[in-house]
């Protein structure tokens, strides 16, 4: 069972769904984004990122695998995208677990292949695609 | 007589390890480890990212050397990616040119693997050179943008993707037709056969000089998904005039961008770098500029994806200019431009 399960219409409710999002998690901070492509999974993130006060441009990192970013307070934030992977090794072979373990912000797209590396509290959000809405389901794991 | 600096070029911010000796303009290798280093050395194929660059670097420096037919006592300097990419990738490339910087005693320097991209224009063995002042479009998997390029350490970039790349686009819209990934080069095969303006997709418009392909992919989503609907065999039925759709419209959205610079600056030398470089639409698009006046430059296919070829040239303007960098330099996964 989702923890919450939110309907989106409009790219202007995004700020207001970031925020519950983090509320969400916290105090985790790791959050799995899922969901098809162009279903707006880095799009949420960068409102994510704007909600946390990171100023800098917030890109797709498909091809750089991660991306990194900090925010005013001089936290930093993972932005992974794990689609270009296609197995478990190549995840550790990226420093994947580094990661995970440094107590910093991972905000992750695609983490299907390097799910079972996640075992500490985090956050589920699964987009769906209905009609021209997007259907986001959060859940805590932990 | 003046000698031509032997430069070594050091390549790892991402997939591929990569090591070139330059001297002056011309290489004189050009190392890009995949099988083809493997077979020479009888090793396995290993996995991509940091510990398979940690496997690469030392064989591909050895094949460089043979190939290049210099020993690495007579180089001059080392120059190596400091970033941005891959923290892992970048620290392996970076430990082996400083190590070898100290173990020759010559200097070390720094290169930014975007500026890089832009001056594997200056590379010898291109087909032409652009003149400075000039506009460099560099669209590859990971980077959209458009930069003016006033000489070779005095560039800025004007306008860049607010999310996704411009190859990332052709590779997603492609995986959403159901090719396989990455699929930007059988759109490129399949748009050849078909006819544009068939479908429609849109790119959104953004201020200024930047780009934004999201909107782009959603679009793509919504419309197969109707179709699909209404006849399951629809992109099958479609798949070349889909491609030729698709092809066109992230052109397009390029070329908007790129035909506003050129106007609004008055510069004519026009040059693109990066992966996508080698979509041959792209190409025709951008020879057919010549038309209206347009210098237009496209490197060889060896220096559009990544290699060190271009960090080697890099590394020689910072050492014409005595720029070195130093042992103390940590490198940056996101490196200011």
């Amino acid at each position: 069972m989702p923890t919450a399960s939110i309907e989106v219409s409009h790219l202007s409710e995004l700020p207001q769904l970031a925020k519950e999002v983090i509320d969400l998690a916290k105090p985790a901070k790791i959050l799995l984004f899922k969901g098809d492509l162009g279903s707006g999974k880095t799009t949420l993130i960068k409102n994510i990122c704007n909600f946390l006060n990171v100023n800098e441009e917030v890109t797709s990192p498909t091809f750089s695998l991660v991306n990194q970013y900090e925010n005013k307070e001089g936290e930093k934030i993972y932005h992974f995208d794990l689609y270009r992977l296609e197995s478990l090794e190549e995840a550790l072979d990226i420093g994947f677990e580094e990661y995970l373990d440094s107590g910093n912000w991972c905000l992750i797209e695609w983490p299907e292949i390097a799910e079972e590396l996640i075992d500490g509290d985090h956050l589920i959000v699964e987009i769906k695609v209905v009609g021209e809405q997007r259907i986001v389901n959060i859940s805590k794991q932990n | 007589m003046s000698t031509k600096p032997l430069i070594l070029g050091i390549e790892s911010s991402c997939d591929d390890t990569s090591l070139a000796i330059i001297k002056g303009h011309q290489i004189l290798a050009n190392v890009v480890s995949n099988q083809k280093v493997h077979a020479e050395f009888g090793g396995v194929v290993p996995e991509l990212a940091s510990r398979a660059h940690q496997q690469n670097i030392v064989p591909a420096f050895e094949v460089a050397l043979k190939r290049s037919g210099i020993k690495k006592e007579e180089l001059n300097a080392i120059a190596y990616t400091r970033g941005p990419g891959l923290m892992g990738s970048l620290l392996v490339g970076s430990s082996f040119a400083k190590g070898l910087s100290i173990s020759l005693g010559i200097p070390l320097i720094e290169v930014h693997h975007m500026k890089a991209h832009i001056l594997a224009h200056m590379i010898d063995d291109n087909e032409s050179t652009p003149n400075f002042p000039f506009i460099c479009l560099t669209v590859s998997g990971g980077h959209t943008q458009l930069i003016v390029v006033k000489s070779p350490t005095d560039m800025e970039i004007v306008g860049e993707t607010i999310d996704d790349a411009a190859g990332e686009a052709f590779d997603k819209a492609a995986k959403m037709m159901g090719l396989p990934y990455p699929g930007g080069p059988l759109i490129d095969k399949l748009a050849k056969e078909g006819k544009i303006g068939t479908h429609p997709f849109n790119v959104g418009t953004m201020d200024g000089y930047n780009f934004s392909f999201s909107g782009f992919k959603t679009s793509v989503l919504y419309y197969l998904r109707d179709q699909i609907e209404k006849d399951p065999n629809f992109i099958e039925k479609n798949k070349e005039d889909l491609c030729a759709s698709i092809q066109d419209s992230i052109l397009g959205a390029l070329f908007k961008k790129l035909e506003k610079l050129v106007e609004e600056t008055g510069i004519k030398d026009v040059a693109i770098a990066g992966g996508v470089s080698a979509n041959s639409e792209l190409r025709a698009r951008l020879a057919a500029k010549r038309e209206e006046g347009w210098n237009t430059h496209i490197p060889k296919f060896e220096y559009c994806t990544d290699n060190a070829a271009m960090i080697a040239m890099a590394g020689f303007f910072s050492y014409e200019a005595e720029k070195y960098g130093e042992l103390a330099a940590a490198p940056q996964a996101r490196m200011p431009f």
